[in-house]
């Protein structure tokens, strides 16, 4: 196992605009140690979410390669590329992304039917895992029946349920109330330092920064650190 | 083996006391003719025997009739189990009766065909002697006017019908799966190759088809046995039914394939609301 499950080198992207390309990452690096908790901002349209996308294998980038547990992944086909995310990285959204048809317990077993798992066989980890987040009496509630902070924990439960190397999330705390910001915030940086899953979270608030151990800003393509006693004084997102 | 002439040809009998009028199958047939059951009309007595449905349309014994243009008048004689004939109730009338509503005063001693009566060697004998082809009756049938090109328009309305449904569920689950664009991404994201998604889809499709086709099989059954016993004559074959339903489900699974090009198109970084 590498010390570093999440590698971006010289990444480059470039999105058509007008009569030209304007250019979104402009050979980015970054490495991502296990157990890591790094969060990331920047301003509207710097291109957080186009690193996530590219970090978390979603998208191809121009040029630049994206290693993940040590598999440079540029020249692999798209059913490789799945696989690898399937196996290796998991992903938290900002508004939970949870399938409506199925209840809390079912959200977590389909991590295991997507590998080919039989739903009786996963049905005792995804309970606990429930039960761990605090959210053992909501098992069989649809998301509609759920409030957004326990709709976002049920994401990180599915999240922990694949047991990945590499996190992603996309703003996870935006639409959530500062206590329950502060709940999601928390169950991240745990996610990294208690289970050594290296977290990449975009975010703006405080309290997720609080937990990271690095901080970037995105600008003009590349990741700049921010001095650490920059984090809680309102830093700009 | 017996042997009888038989005049064959489409009247519209017009009732002398204002009732409605007839579209008749008109079939001339000598008074010792095997094809009427009972007593034929002869041509001392000439009269119409009518298929029996017409009598439960009100018509009546002793109600005369003026066949087509040729201003012959008779009166109704009675009611037999005749059937039809080109799609119009049979009406027997004497030979000669029937020559001359055809071919007026000289009819020549014409009438259309020469109807046998025997087993199937006799027959076959008897057509080799006259250097006819014998048929079967459902090449008869087949060789009868109008009779194909009905046949083949209705076999095309009920592949039209199948295309139409294919056509129907295809863009149904087309629209399905636009709506779930978001789910498909997720799923790819969390590392769903497009097999799964597309034997997830097939099979949730497979099912949907085959529960609508059973609601559709249960409420046509019932609408045609409602109808069964009544004007419009009706047939529930198990095979016809279950044949139509299985092409059906064929039909509605395949249209839905056409859904198949899109899922997997769908880029995994609409999960995270980026432009793939």
């Amino acid at each position: 196992m590498t010390t570093h499950p999440l590698q971006c080198r010289g990444l480059v992207v470039t999105f058509p605009d007008g009569p030209g390309r304007r250019t979104i990452l402009d050979g980015l690096d970054l490495d991502l140690a296990a157990g890591e908790l790094v969060t990331i901002s920047g301003d509207s349209g710097s291109g957080k979410s186009t690193l996530l996308a590219v970090a978390g294998l979603l998208r191809r980038s121009d040029a630049g390669e994206v290693v993940v547990a040590g598999t440079e992944t540029a020249g692999l086909s798209e059913r490789r590329r799945t696989a690898l995310r399937r196996d290796h990285i998991a992903f938290v959204y900002q508004s939970a992304n949870l399938l409506p048809s199925l209840t809390a317990l079912e959200q977590l077993q389909l991590v295991g039917h997507i590998r080919g798992q039989r739903p009786a066989s996963t049905r005792a980890r995804a309970q606990a895992l429930l039960d761990e987040l605090g959210l053992g009496e909501r098992s069989h509630q649809l998301p509609a029946e759920l409030s957004g902070g326990e709709r976002q924990r049920v994401g990180i439960a599915r999240v922990l349920m694949s047991d990945p190397d590499v996190l992603i999330a996309d703003e996870p705390t935006a639409s959530l109330d500062p206590a329950r910001a502060s709940s999601v915030g928390e169950l991240l940086a745990s996610a990294a330092h208690e289970r050594g899953i290296a977290t990449l979270v975009v975010a703006h608030d405080d309290v997720t920064r609080r937990h990271a151990d690095r901080h970037l800003r995105l600008e003009d393509g590349v990741l700049h650190e921010v001095d650490a006693t920059q984090v809680g004084a309102g830093a700009a997102g | 083996m017996e042997a009888t002439p038989l005049g064959a040809s489409f009247v519209n009998a017009k009732s002398g006391d204002g009732s409605p009028s007839l579209d008749l199958a008109l079939f001339g047939v000598t008074a010792d003719s095997f094809l009427l059951d009972g007593e034929p009309p002869t041509a001392a007595e000439p009269g119409l025997v009518l298929h029996r449905d017409l009598e439960d349309d009100g018509v009546e014994v002793g109600a005369r009739y003026v066949l087509g243009g040729s201003g012959i008048e008779l009166p109704v004689l009675g009611f037999t189990d005749a059937g039809t004939y080109g799609h119009a109730p049979i009406a027997f009338v004497p030979l000669e009766v029937w020559q001359e509503v055809q071919y007026g005063a000289q009819p020549d001693g014409r009438f259309s065909a020469i109807a046998l009566a025997g087993d199937g060697d006799a027959i076959d004998r008897a057509g080799e002697a006259a250097e006819l082809d014998v048929l079967t009756k459902t090449e008869a049938y087949a060789g009868s006017p109008g009779y194909s090109a009905e046949t083949t328009t209705m076999t095309l309305i009920r592949g039209f019908l199948l295309v139409i449904s294919a056509l129907v569920v295809g863009a149904f689950f087309t629209v399905l799966t636009v709506q779930r664009t978001r789910q498909i991404g997720l799923l790819k994201a969390m590392g769903a190759s497009n097999g799964y998604i597309v034997r997830d889809s097939v099979g949730q499709m497979t099912v949907l088809v085959a529960a609508a086709t059973a609601v559709g099989v249960a409420l046509g059954v019932g609408v045609i046995s409602l109808l069964d016993g009544g004007e419009a004559p009706v047939e529930l074959s198990l095979s016809s039914v279950a044949v139509a339903a299985a092409l059906l489900v064929l039909s509605g699974v395949l249209g839905s394939l056409a859904a198949i090009r899109r899922i997997t198109q769908v880029e995994p970084a609409i999960a995270l609301g980026v432009e793939p």
